[in-house]
């Protein structure tokens, strides 16, 4: 998903207007991306999404910490799903501090899963105004035709 | 759980299953490094060291019976700061799968089943499936831009096919469009399919590696039948 998104910005195949975000924006590792994928295939996606951001927005930051010590969102392992809501998001708790400690209006995450989680706890820990986008839907509303 | 309040005597231990994790689980030097880089420490009074200590001693039915399983999300951080590697998340997933299939908490089961029997999670007949992804794509091409828009089905000899998460041609029609956009602009020459589409796999997180690989194995089976070599499959 990286890789097809890198290849076709790097051969030129879609181009992408920076200008269009202004918010300050953060990203989300999640753990399958990262510490999972690592495991079982030898390589974490840690740098990639990090360079189509750059593609994509002029202003974002880090969350800490990031990459292999990232923090689960809370939606991974099917927790969606198994009706333990009350637990689901008093997991998300530590991760909606660390995306409010980095002041972004925008979080990007490239995870279904992660998507559903952030969207579902952010009214509950008061930020209900905090966008959640996909990558894949920034690149899209970058896209210059 | 608090199983400190009862007393479990020697006899109720069983190593019988737990013997065959290959885990390691054995080897916990009970540092607590999980428990304190875990992000669900504490919830539901969840303890990843006590669990593994659990599986260790053999406290089999307290495991499989208790929440905690479910409430882990199997991140992996436990792992990845344990110096005796174990492997915590695996064994998270292999407890899970040690439940009886009608005591799996929520949904899970059900749409697993769902998708077994019918290729997804949520049962939607092929008609309806065309009826939605192309009603998506007419919106898509009233856009500026985009004219002339449509979603290949069934493309024979595509360069990329591509799955689709149940909840975007449910809930969330919207979010089919942002790599539809990109296809096109990308000129990709990608299709979808008609039936087992389905990206998410369930069986990943109920612990069932036979259902993992009849999903799996339905994907590559639609690879060979309509010759395609790549898969973008973002669930």
């Amino acid at each position: 998903m990286f890789d097809l998104l890198i290849k076709y910005i790097k051969e030129g195949r879609i181009k992408l207007d920076k200008s269009r975000f202004k918010v300050p924006a953060t990203y989300h590792d999640p753990c399958n991306y990262g510490r999972k994928a690592e495991n079982i295939f030898g390589h974490a996606y840690y740098d990639e999404p990090r360079w189509i951001l750059d593609q994509c927005l002029e202003n974002w930051v880090d969350l800490y910490p990031t990459k292999e010590n990232q923090l689960c969102c809370g939606g991974g392992g099917g927790t969606l799903t198994t009706g333990y809501n009350a637990e689901r998001i008093l997991y998300g708790k530590k991760k909606m501090g660390q995306i409010r400690a980095t002041g972004a209006e925008m979080i990007v995450v490239p995870c279904h899963s992660c998507h559903g989680q952030l969207n579902s706890i952010k009214k509950e820990y008061g930020m209900e105004n905090l966008t959640v986008k996909y990558l894949w839907e920034l690149v899209a509303d970058c896209l210059i035709l | 759980m608090n199983q400190t309040e009862k007393v479990i005597g020697i006899e109720e231990l069983n190593h019988g299953r737990f013997k065959t994790f290959p885990f390691s689980h054995d080897f916990c030097i009970t540092c607590g490094l999980c428990s304190s880089s875990c992000p669900a420490s504490g919830i539901d009074g969840f303890d990843p060291r006590m669990l593994v200590r659990m599986v260790g001693l053999g406290f089999e039915d307290e495991v499989v019976n208790a929440k905690w399983p479910w409430i882990c999300t199997m991140c992996g951080k436990c792992e990845h700061v344990c110096p005796m590697e174990i492997r915590i998340p695996d064994l998270v997933r292999n407890i899970r799968g040690l439940r009886d299939r009608d005591k799996v908490p929520g949904v899970l089961q059900k749409g697993l089943e769902a998708a077994l029997k019918t290729g997804n999670n949520l049962a939607l007949p092929k008609e309806d499936f065309i009826y939605i992804v192309e009603d998506v794509a007419g919106e898509i091409a009233e856009e500026p831009g985009f004219e002339g828009f449509k979603v290949p089905i069934d493309q024979k000899g595509a360069n990329l096919l591509t799955t689709i998460h149940n909840k975007l041609v449910n809930t969330h029609t919207e979010d089919l469009k942002y790599w539809w956009k990109i296809f096109h602009a990308a000129k990709e020459d990608w299709t979808i399919t008609s039936e087992n589409w389905e990206g998410t796999s369930w069986g990943l997180f109920t612990g069932d590696d036979e259902a993992v690989k009849i999903m799996a194995g339905r994907i590559v089976e639609q690879m060979k039948r309509l010759e395609i070599k790549n898969l973008l499959w973002p669930e």
